[in-house]
This record gives C-alpha cells, sequence and structure tokens, in this order.
C-alpha cells in the first residue's frame, strides 16, 4: 500500500513537471516554428512601415530596452533599500510584517491599474504626456515586490556567521552591510529583477497609456511627449490583424524576438547563480 | 611573587536572554602572554563569555549584561569606547572557520582593507606575513586568487586566524577552534597557540582537556548552578586538572576522562 502510494505520489508530481514544461515547450515550439521565417537582420535592424505589415521592429526592439533598462534603474535602489530595511534593520521589528505586507498588496495589483496611475501622475498631472519615463518608473513600480521579496528572502538566508566574522574583524554595520550582506544576496537581488523585467518585457498595460504608441517614434530626446515604441504594444496591435498572413509573420517574428530577449536575460544572470550554486556546496 | 596584570579582565559578568540567566557573576583575568583556557560542560555558557570579551554579544540585541571587561584597564563597555577599533584589537577565531566565498588573498585582507590603516601598496606584504604566521604561506603562495573556499577544513581555519592576525590584535579570543579539525590540523593550531603567546594573549575555549594542558598557562572551569553558568575553579592547569577542588569540576573532570589525562600526562613525563 505504502509503495503504491509512494508510485502514485512520484507520478503526480512527474505528471505535474511534464505537463508545465511540455506548456512552455508548445509555447516555445509554436513561437520559434510561427515566428522563426519572420525574422532577420532586416526584421531587426529596420524600422516599422506599412503599418507593420513592413519592416522591421527595431525601434520596438530599442524602446523595450529603454522601458526595462528605466525600470531597472527605477527598480534596484528601492528593491535594494527595502530589502536591506527589511532584511537588516527592521529583522526583528513589526514594521517589517507591515511593510512585507504591502509589498504582497502591490504585487497583487493588476498592472493596468498602475497603467491608470501612471496615466493620472505622469501623463496628465505632471503633464509629460506619454513618456519612456513614465513607462520606465511604472514598470519599475510594478517589478518593485517581486525584487525586494526575492532580497529579503536571499538576506533571510544568508548564515548569521558571515556577519558575526565580520563584525569579529571589527567591520562596522554599514561595512559589514556592503562587503557581506550585499554582494551575498546579489542572487536574490539578480533572481528577482531577471524574473520582474521578464515579466516587464511582455507587460502592455503599464505602458500603454504612458508610454508607448504603435508607430512613429524613434528614439526619446527629452522626457515630455517622448513616447516609444515597445514590442508588447506591437504585439498587441498586430494581433488585432493577423488574418493577414503577411501581418501575423511579423507577429509572430515579434513574439520570436520578445522571447529571445527574455531568454538573453536568463542567460546574463547565469553566471551569478552559477557562482551562488558553488559557494552553497562549499559551506 | 606579584601576578602581572592582566590585559583583559572580566569582572562579575552576568548575562541574560528573555529573562534567563545565562552566566552569572563570572570573573577571569586574562595575563599578557599567557593562555588562558576555558573549559566547562556544554551549556555553561563558555562561547557567551568569550563574544562579552569583544562585544560581539551586542550583535544579538536580546542579550543584556551587567559587571564589566575592562581592557588594559579600561572598561569596554563604557561611554565613548569604538566597537570597531575594540574588536581589531581583540579577534575572535570562531569553532567553524567562517571564509568568506572569495578568494585566499581578499579573505586574508578583509579586515585590514575595512579598516584603512594600511595603505594598498603594503596588502601583499601583509598577506604573506599573515600567512607566514599561521605556516599556510608555502601551501597557498601559487594559488592566492583561487576560492578560499577550495581550501581543506584544517587549511580554512587557519586562514581564518591569519586574517585575524592580519588586522594586528592584542588578545585572540578562540571558541573551541580544533573541535572540527583533522588531528593533524589541529596538532598545526596548537604549535600556532603556543607560538602566538610569545606576541599575544590568547583566551581559549576547549572541551580538549588534553588540549587545555597542552597549550593553557591558567585554567577557568566553568559549570552550571540553577541553570547558568559559573565559575567553578580557576588557576593553574597543575591545580585545576589534577587537584580540583570543586565538586563540579572533579564531575566534568571525569565525564570528561580524567583517566585518560592522567595517562597522558604520566606517559610523557615517562
Amino acid at each position: 500500500m505504502r509503495r503504491a502510494k509512494n508510485v502514485l505520489f512520484v507520478a503526480t508530481t512527474a505528471g505535474c513537471a511534464v505537463l508545465s514544461c511540455g506548456v512552455l515547450l508548445a509555447i516555445v515550439g509554436a513561437v520559434l516554428s510561427r515566428g522563426f521565417h519572420a525574422v532577420s537582420w532586416g526584421f531587426l535592424t529596420e524600422q516599422i512601415r506599412l503599418v507593420g505589415a513592413d519592416g522591421g521592429i527595431f525601434y520596438n526592439l530599442i524602446g523595450t530596452l529603454i522601458l526595462i533598462t528605466t525600470a531597472l534603474v527605477v527598480c534596484t535602489p528601492f528593491a535594494l533599500g527595502i530589502g536591506l530595511l527589511c532584511g537588516v534593520y527592521w529583522r526583528r521589528s513589526r514594521w517589517r510584517r507591515g511593510l512585507v505586507f504591502l509589498l504582497y498588496l502591490l504585487n497583487g495589483v493588476p498592472s493596468i491599474l498602475l497603467g491608470l496611475l501612471g496615466l493620472m501622475v505622469f501623463v496628465k498631472y505632471l503633464g509629460w504626456g506619454k513618456s519612456w519615463l513614465a513607462g520606465g518608473i511604472i514598470l519599475g513600480a510594478m517589478i518593485l515586490p517581486s525584487v525586494a521579496i526575492a532580497l529579503i528572502e536571499r538576506i533571510d538566508g544568508l548564515p548569521a556567521k558571515y556577519a558575526e566574522a565580520a563584525a569579529g574583524l571589527g567591520l562596522s554595520p554599514g561595512q559589514i552591510i556592503w562587503s557581506v550582506i550585499v554582494p551575498q544576496s546579489l542572487n536574490g537581488l539578480v533572481t528577482g529583477l531577471l524574473l520582474g523585467l521578464a515579466r516587464a518585457a511582455g507587460e502592455t498595460a503599464p505602458i500603454m497609456f504612458t508610454a508607448t504608441i504603435f508607430a512613429g517614434a524613434t528614439l526619446p530626446h527629452e522626457i515630455k511627449e517622448s513616447p516609444v515604441l515597445s514590442l508588447p504594444y506591437h504585439i498587441f496591435v498586430l494581433a488585432q490583424d493577423s488574418f493577414d498572413p503577411q501581418v501575423a509573420g511579423k507577429l509572430w517574428g515579434t513574439a520570436l524576438v520578445l522571447l529571445g530577449m527574455v531568454f538573453i536575460l536568463s542567460l546574463a544572470a547565469l553566471p551569478v547563480r552559477l557562482r551562488t550554486r558553488e559557494e552553497a556546496q562549499h559551506p | 611573587m606579584k601576578t602581572p596584570d592582566p590585559l583583559l579582565e572580566a569582572r562579575g559578568l552576568t548575562v541574560t536572554v528573555g529573562g534567563r540567566t545565562i552566566l552569572r557573576d563570572v570573573d577571569l583575568k586574562a595575563v599578557r602572554h599567557r593562555v588562558v583556557g576555558i573549559i566547562g560542560q556544554s551549556g555553561a555558557g563558555k562561547s557567551t563569555l568569550l563574544k562579552c570579551l569583544n562585544r560581539l554579544i551586542e550583535l544579538d540585541p536580546r542579550y543584556t549584561l551587567t559587571g564589566d571587561v575592562r581592557l588594559d584597564g579600561l572598561s569596554i563597555y563604557g561611554a565613548g569606547v569604538d566597537v570597531e577599533a575594540l574588536r581589531a584589537r581583540v579577534g575572535i577565531l570562531f569553532q567553524q572557520p567562517v571564509v568568506f566565498p572569495r578568494s585566499i588573498f581578499q579573505n586574508v585582507l578583509f579586515g585590514v582593507r575595512h579598516h584603512g590603516k594600511v595603505p594598498r601598496r603594503n596588502w601583499p606584504e601583509v598577506a604573506e606575513r599573515a600567512l607566514e604566521e599561521v605556516t599556510l604561506w608555502n601551501e597557498v603562495k601559487d594559488r592566492l586568487h583561487d576560492s578560499a573556499l577550495r581550501l581543506s577544513v584544517g587549511q580554512q581555519q587557519r586562514l581564518c586566524l591569519a586574517r585575524t592576525l592580519a588586522v594586528g590584535p592584542e588578545v585572540i579570543l578562540m571558541d573551541e577552534p580544533t573541535s572540527a579539525l583533522d588531528p593533524r590540523s589541529v596538532a598545526a593550531i596548537e604549535e600556532l597557540i603556543l607560538r602566538l603567546k610569545a606576541t599575544r594573549t590568547v583566551v581559549l575555549v576547549t572541551h580538549n582537556l588534553e588540549q587545555a594542558r597542552r597549550v593553557a598557562d591558567t585554567l577557568v572551569c566553568l559549570c552550571v548552578r540553577d541553570g547558568a553558568g559559573e565559575i567553578a575553579e580557576s588557576g593553574s592547569c597543575a591545580d585545576v586538572l589534577t587537584h580540583p577542588r570543586c565538586s563540579e569540576t572533579i564531575h566534568f573532570l571525569e565525564s570528561e576522562g580524567r583517566s585518560s589525562l592522567q595517562t597522558d600526562s604520566s606517559l610523557k613525563k615517562g
């Protein structure tokens, strides 16, 4: 009976794993098979023509990179600050519980509401109009909870012996934070940023009111009235016209590029993750 | 003959955590260039006592402390004491080696570079001197930039000692530094302790009575009374180990294999 239960349990877990990997592979396969023929050097380096039916996605790619880089720059210091506050300074404080609760709350806010917030604050109140900076800030706010929570969990998981050893050598609390806690929590920060940016790269709702237009934008030169093109919004608009085979090809090609961008983000984080794994194997 | 003034001295030290007393009214004297051994049963507060001697205990705010610890006659718990400078003067070596996931070179200089007292151009020299002092230089000189995590546990512990020495402490607190090591590494560390005595003062917590006899000049035996650690007995090694007066010490020595100690000692004499 126990053996049968064990087999059932293993089979169920394996089934779940196979199913989730299968769904992922199906999505990747579909995007790859349909978008592969559309992707070419010209597709990546030319700008959009004929309302997306011709030309490439150069400025969409650049616009998405600008948006996620801005989100990264906006989010990292806040995530680091919140992570250190909760993981180090408020470790035993009840304030920490309140702040973590707020982070989870923010994480659960639908992205379209964040887009509306950006519309009210940046586009209307500050009078920026559609701006890459507004989009970047909203995306940064959107990924902040996941990055900060990943960092807090990593700091919580750090063995106290490192801080104790550093203090025993006469390092000040600030030096312990910057030379022991931050470097060893980098994995949590990178993992959180990776997941967050991958999510941000594919988000349409927060940027469609604040930062992006379908065509006619190139590189932004200022903050006000400086929209950018983006990959997800491009896919969103093309998907509504995907009955045209030429447009459909461009749509899947754009999706493949977006997928590739997420994959490259994962690869970029690999050295940090591998280094942490090596450290874990030599406790 | 007058006893020399202690370099490090604990007076009436009582430590509590969450209303529970861990240590009660502990006195301890560490005379310059001597090794003070602290022995005693598990849970008697030996490690806690050690952490009180350089204020490392304050890292956990749940602990409260009364009494005093004096370094060179001045209270280390007094107002205006620079805690970081104090910890550089009173270094500590833990039971398990704690190497940072960095290179051997960076580990040795970890404290030095943050204190900023040694110019960067002198760092290699400081690292070499510290590694030589712990007899690790010849083993690692060709791989200084390799990860310190790849060293054996015994080498890691010597690296930790080198890192502590590089900062230039006057006193070194050692919390069972050989308990995780193989016999060869234990011998190497004991030899080091004996050599360090010439320039530093050592306070050594140990469970190993043979080790205490080999390296300590004086011994303090902690016991548990009414749930708190107290000093049962202190004095020279011979007094405490072979002519204990206190019943708790006798019981502890018996449980830790006093007979084997005597055998060991008679073998040496023979």
